[in-house]
Parts: structure tokens; sequence; C-alpha cells
């Protein structure tokens, strides 16, 4: 590789379900300007802009469009890429790309979605073909419910884990200043009370729908050591999408399907000598949608073995001061600004490599973190961030 | 056209910026699609209308029966050929769901009707298909349940290929 590509600058806004205070462009010029002052850069130092988000969802089709300004694209090259739930992790890749190839030396990365317009579960829907199984797909809710329930009859999980790893979201969001909902949950009894959405999954078994944006400033190597004195460095990138998964979507029934994200660990640990994840790395952040979700993505990027993923959440390991912490900032069931979740799992990352995660930062020593991105149906996108290479 | 409707009017005797708020945009709808089958997917379609088959088609490589049809077999990326099977009408469900939280169709904006129950469905080739349930008492879904497809009678009603199937209704129940 000619570039080495590192993290020089970290800003997202605040995140919640309604910003009628913004728009769209303003609401992502927050999280631009964030990311600028953290790396104490100015606009002009920018080379080019790069955005993910998920098309449609604020009923728009071009919502780069809007935002030249605001955004800091005007007059730059860079676009816009949406690969749906995966996009913000997408937008990392393509920028990670285009700074490591030598081309641009400064590059803006952006992830945003603002949601607060409309129903953003029928943009979902519109995800199928209109030709085939549109009215039976149920939306991302029911395809992670029926994950849920292939997870329980395999793995020996019962709700309560789920409700656990609730918990864990809401305690650890409680601590990150710019996390959604902090609900200051306090027993299992409260999680299994909350009314279903689409059976077996409650309201508090997933996502909100939020508004957020987030920003990451990459440079090459000579220029990144000259804007900060603590760079992250992005080691690795894998990106692995497969559209043939039939029966399951986010769980598979049959048994015979291969899930993205084997694939990709498969490639990415093998390329970075990772032979046992929960030792070679200090901490995750995973796109878990779900509870049922968290656990089920445990065992699928090794972190434990096959139906062990309940046992983590039992033990405490993935909690803020465990031996291998997942989700400090409250994942994606506290906060789904969804163009902007998985760029906000980078960002979480490489603040915790930083030691800036603030009251949310974990207990052991971070040297090296994996983010990871989640998109339908059965799309992976996996970062590795190091602080020293 | 897009018509916009403010809601309140600021209060023009405060000197302070107006408060934030949001402004609703009315859409009239339906908006007009024509959306292309294709060879493949237009075979389904055409059984489905002309004979109420459910078709699928097989890889010449690794034998797997694909649906929905494709011209491409996606793990051995292959062509697949016009080798044609018809599939049993008949199945076990294998996993279902029960929807409560509203959907909306994405291209009209009309609203499904709900709850209802969308089941993946092993049928007795062992190919899976996804479709609705004619049971919504969700007391009666379970996994397990044998069930069988039942078609739209009229004819000029038909050509909406997977939606030609009304549901598929619990077996031994009338």
């Amino acid at each position: 590789m000619p570039n080495r590509v590192a993290i020089v600058g970290i800003g997202q806004t605040y995140h919640t379900s309604k910003r009628p205070d913004v728009n769209y462009a303003e609401m992502v010029r927050e999280a631009v300007v964030a990311a600028l002052a953290d790396a104490q850069l100015s606009i002009k130092d920018i080379e080019a802009a790069f955005m993910g988000t998920m098309e449609t969802f604020e009923a728009i089709y071009l919502p780069d469009l809007g935002m030249a300004a605001e955004a800091g694209f005007f007059g730059k090259p860079g676009f816009k890429v949406g690969t749906g739930g995966t996009s913000g992790a997408s937008v990392v890749a393509e920028g990670f790309y285009f700074v490591a190839s030598g081309l641009f030396d400064v590059a803006l990365i952006i992830g945003c979605e603002k949601q607060d317009c409309g129903d953003t579960t029928a943009a979902i829907t519109a995800a199928a073909t209109p030709m085939w199984g549109k009215g039976s797909t149920t939306g991302a809710i029911g395809e992670f419910a029926k994950q849920a329930l292939s997870y329980m009859r395999t793995s020996g999980a019962k709700e309560e884990h789920a409700a656990m790893v609730r918990l864990k979201a809401d305690r650890n969001a409680c601590r990150n200043p710019y996390a959604h909902l902090k609900l200051g949950l306090k027993s299992v009894d409260e999680v299994l009370k909350s009314s279903y959405l689409v059976w077996p999954l409650r309201i508090l078994d997933f996502c909100p729908q939020s508004c957020g944006a987030c920003a990451l400033i990459f440079a090459s190597e000579k220029r990144a050591k000259k804007i900060t004195k603590k760079p992250v460095w992005v080691a690795d990138i894998e990106t692995v999408h497969q559209e043939v998964f039939r029966a399951g979507v986010f769980g598979d029934p049959t048994g015979k399907e291969t899930y993205t994200q084997h694939v990709a660990c498969e490639r990415l640990y093998k390329r970075n000598g990772i032979t046992k994840p929960r030792r070679d790395i200090d901490m995750a952040e995973i796109y878990e949608p779900s509870n049922w979700e968290e656990l089920n993505l445990y065992e699928h990027f090794h972190f434990c073995g096959k139906n062990e993923g309940w046992k983590l959440i039992e033990k405490g390991i993935t909690e803020i001061e465990g031996e291998f912490p997942v989700n400090p900032s409250g994942g994606v069931i506290a906060t789904n600004p969804i163009g902007a979740t998985p760029t906000i799992r980078v960002a979480e990352a490489a603040l915790q490599i930083r030691g800036d995660g603030g009251e949310r930062q974990v207990t052991r020593d971070v040297k090296t973190a994996i983010a990871t991105a989640l998109g339908g149906p059965n799309w992976t996108v996996m970062t590795l961030l190091k602080r020293s290479l | 056209m897009a018509k916009k409707v403010t809601k309140k009017t600021p209060d023009k005797a405060s000197k302070e910026a107006p408060k934030p708020e949001y402004i609703h945009v009315k859409f009239d709808l339906p908006r007009r699609y024509d959306w292309s089958t294709g060879k493949y997917l237009g075979y389904f379609y055409a059984e489905a209308k002309e004979n109420k088959k459910i078709m699928g088609n097989r890889c010449p490589k690794c034998k797997e029966i694909l649906l929905p049809p494709t011209p491409v077999c996606g793990r051995c990326k292959v062509d697949m050929g016009w080798d044609w099977v018809e599939l049993p009408q008949t199945g076990t469900v294998f996993q279902y769901t029960y929807l409560v939280f509203p959907l909306w169709d994405p291209h009209y904006g009309e609203r499904w009707a709900n709850p209802y129950a969308s089941a993946i469905i092993e049928l007795d080739n062992g190919v899976f298909y996804r479709h609705w349930l004619e049971e919504q008492d969700k007391e009666k879904l379970r996994e397990g349940m044998r069930v069988k497809a039942v078609w739209k009678e009229d004819y000029n009603e038909r050509g909406q290929g997977p939606g030609d199937i009304l549901y598929f209704k619990e077996i031994g129940k009338e």
C-alpha cells in the first residue's frame, strides 16, 4: 500500500429523534465543524470530501446535492456512496482507498441521516424489488424478529439475555453525551415488560430512529504526523457484500448459507495475524440493530464459540470494565442515525484508542479496535484501527 | 404537486428569531410506475397468471432450485440455462413473525392492513418461499404448521407474480 492512512479528526452531532431546529444540511455542518475543530484544520485544508447516507430515507434522491456549501463539498472532488445499512462504513472505505492511493492527502468523510421527516421503514421496504417480495418483507424489524427467533431456538439464549444487552447499552449510553436513548433502565423486567413491535421483538429490543451526523478527517502519513500527536491508524478494511441469501436475510434457518461476517473475518483476521480476536483486539464497536443481533454477532465475529454469545453478556465480559468491551458508546440500539451509524462505530473506536472516550472510556488500554457495519441483506464491512502500525 | 402548509405563524411581536418548526409537505399519490420483470421473472409471472403454478429454475452446476428465478447462479457464477421446475404448493411453516408495527407501501403510500403474519415456508421439495399466512390469530400460529397456497381465482386479477397467491392457508382447516 503506497500511503498509510490515519484518522486525525473526529466530530459528531448529538443524536436525537427530532431536530426541527436545523435542516439536513445544517445538521451535517455541525459534525463537519466539530471534526475540523478536533483536527485544528480549516475547510480549506480539505482536498476531497466523501459522504455516505441511505438515499431516499428523507425522500430526497440526491441528498448531497443540497449541502455542498454546508458540508464543505463546494468545488472539491469526491462523491456520495449508498450501500444500505453499511453506507456509513462504505464511505470510510472509500476515503481510505483514496488517501491510501496517494490521490489525496487530507479527506473529509461524512456519514449522516435525518430521520425525523417521515417513516423510514417505508423506505426500507422499497429496497425489495417491487417485482418480488413487496409486502411480504417486513421492514428491518421483521427481519431481525425472525433472526431473534432462530437464535433463541438454536443457542439456548433466553429473553433475559437479550434484555441484559439492552441494560448494558443503556448504562453505556448514559455515559455518552452524544447518545440518543438514555433511559436509565434498572432491571431486566423493565425491558421484558415493554410492548411488542414485531413478535418476539419488543420496543426496547430494537434501535430508535435518530437524526445525526458523524464526520472524520483522514490524512496520509506525512500529513497526519504534522496535524496531530494522536493519529489513529486505519490498519485494514474488508467489505463483503452478498445478495444471494434467500431464506433468512439476517438469520439463516436453513443452515446452508455463508455469512458475510465469516468471510470478512477470515480475510481481515488472516491478513493482520489475528488468531484469537478477543486476545488480539482490545475492544469492538459493532452494528447491532437489535440486542439479539448483538449476541449473534459475538459469535459471527468469533469473539466466542458458536451458541456462546449469551454467555459473554452473562459473565460481563463485554461491559466497559470487562475483558473485551463491546459498544461502550451505547451502540446502535441506543443511537441509530442510519447513514451515520457505521461512521460513528469507527469514530467511537478511534476515540477509545486515543483515550478520549471521557466517561465512556473503557478500563483496559486500547491499542487495537475493530468497528463493524451491517447492511441488508447480509452485508458486512469491518474496519481495523490501531494506535501504532 | 407539492403544497406547503405551515402549522402556525411565528409571533411577529417577538424580536427573537422565529421558533423552529416542521413544515408539512403534502404529496398527491399515487405516482405511476412501470416495472419490467425481465425474461426469467417474466416466466414466473406468466405461469402464475396462466396456470396457477409456482416455478423456479435449477442451476446446471449445483442443482439448487432458485426462487426468485434468475439468469445466473450467484454462487456458481454460471448461466442458468432454461431448466424450469414446478414447485409444490404445500409446505411447512419454518419461521414466522407477526407484524404489529404499521408498514406503508413505499411506492404508493398506502398503508398495508395490519397486523399480519409473514412467514418463511419450506415447500415440500425443500425450497424456501416467503409469503403471508391466512391465520391472523397470534396464538394459533406455530412453526411446523402445514400450509397450502390459495390463489386469486379471478384470471383478470392475476398477473401480480407472487401476489397472485393470496396467502398460505393451514391444511385441514376449512
